[in-house]
């Protein structure tokens, strides 16, 4: 009788506990596996979208569009990708930095000469949504292209030399951030072509 | 009898009980993912899921789990569901799993989940508890989804992402940063606790 209470008490718990804990790691992991091979899919395809956006190159935005492109004019060496374009090759890499809230991670893409930016993506970042996380929208990314720096910023939408930036309002310290990123990578664009 | 105790458990967590503007549960979310109604969206639905599952879940084995560790239990049954939501959400909607970043996870300690399981699930059948689990996702959803419209559209101009109000629309930062979120919620609980749930008061 003692031994049936003791069991009850301590050792069934134990053993109900440890069954609840396998059934359930069994049914995450399952659809872990099952799920993995899409999970990894979707990751080439946002870094691959993101180089392509880097270079200014035209997509049509779905997987298998921007894997065909992608597959045809961009070549990776080491770290840097180069992007053939009709207008010559450019050449994207990621740059990492601190953001407001976390790390803000851009692909930078410059010209051939290593000084005209083709463009910039925002591959991941964890700014205020509605104000920071603008830096993923398009006018914002866009007005890159052409620019040189190293930038300043400026009040949101009056940007007009190829040293400013827009700045985003009510994000300062967001956009301060990326504007050091920015200014970072244009200060090491010159050893983008040491790998030919 | 059956049916007007289904109806009851089902309309409860909308109205006179609803877990956000009566029980004032699930408070963080409500705040943190409110300010664009797709992300929003996305969010009810998680919550939604859970919470009707994982009722299920512990009424099914009521009977059977341990009274001395049935919180483990409940909250390791919680836990499952939520990693669900966020496998599936990164594999089949990344685009949406990236921008509500971290707040999936943060599922698990929405207290309207755990409230339900604790305070209903408990003690009733299991088809009963996922209605109660169900009707109280719905009752935090409808809010947050107002709450949303109004902090999209005045802190954004845009609804769902379209814009609707032009170029002359000042942006109200303050509605899509947190305090927003705080301004919006006390005023909607205000005005529900003045206009509509005023008689119930005083009985």
């Amino acid at each position: 009788m003692k031994s049936q209470t003791f069991y009850a008490k301590r050792i069934h718990p134990l053993v109900f506990m440890a069954a609840i804990t396998i059934v359930c790691i069994l049914l995450t992991a399952a659809l872990y596996l099952m799920t993995r091979e899409r999970v990894e899919k979707n990751e080439l395809f946002f870094l691959r979208r993101s180089v392509l956006d880097a270079a200014s190159v035209v997509h049509g935005g779905d997987v298998e569009s921007v894997n065909t492109l992608y597959e045809a004019i961009v070549t990776e060496q080491g770290d840097v990708y180069r992007v053939a374009t009709p207008t010559g090759d450019s050449y994207v890499k990621i740059f990492k930095g601190p953001g407001l809230w976390g790390e803000i991670t851009v692909l930078v893409g410059f010209e051939g000469d290593l000084k005209t930016l083709s463009g910039v993506s925002v591959y991941a970042q964890s700014e205020t949504p509605g104000l920071g996380a603008r830096i993923e929208e398009p006018w914002f990314s866009q007005q890159f292209k052409g620019k040189e720096g190293p930038f300043s910023l400026v009040e949101e939408g009056t940007a007009s030399s190829t040293t400013e930036m827009d700045s985003i309002t009510g994000a300062t310290r967001t956009s301060d951030a990326f504007k050091n990123i920015m200014n970072r990578a244009i200060s090491e664009s010159a050893t983008l072509r040491k790998g030919e | 009898m059956a049916r007007t105790m289904v109806k009851k458990t089902f309309l409860t967590p909308l109205g006179k009980d609803n877990p956000v503007f009566v029980q004032i549960l699930g408070i963080c979310s409500t705040l943190a993912v409110t300010n664009k109604l797709a992300n929003t969206m996305v969010m009810v639905l998680g919550v939604m899921f859970t919470t009707a599952l994982s009722s299920w879940t512990i009424s099914l084995f009521r009977k059977q789990i341990p009274t001395r560790i049935r919180m483990m239990v409940e909250t390791l049954v919680i836990a499952t569901y939520v990693i669900i939501v966020d496998i599936v959400l990164k594999a089949y909607n990344p685009e949406i799993w990236k921008q509500l970043g971290p707040y999936v996870g943060l599922i698990i300690t929405n207290c309207i989940v755990m409230g339900r399981v604790e305070a209903f699930a408990l003690q009733n059948k299991p088809s009963l508890s996922l209605i109660d689990g169900l009707a109280s996702g719905m009752g935090y959803g409808y809010v947050l989804l107002i709450i949303a419209f109004v902090r999209e559209l005045f802190g954004s101009g845009t609804i769902w992402g379209y814009q609707v109000l032009g170029a002359w629309w000042t942006k109200w930062a303050i509605m899509v940063m947190p305090p927003g979120g705080f301004f919006m919620l006390a005023i909607f609980i205000w005005i529900v606790h003045e206009g509509v749930l005023k008689e119930g008061k005083n009985g």
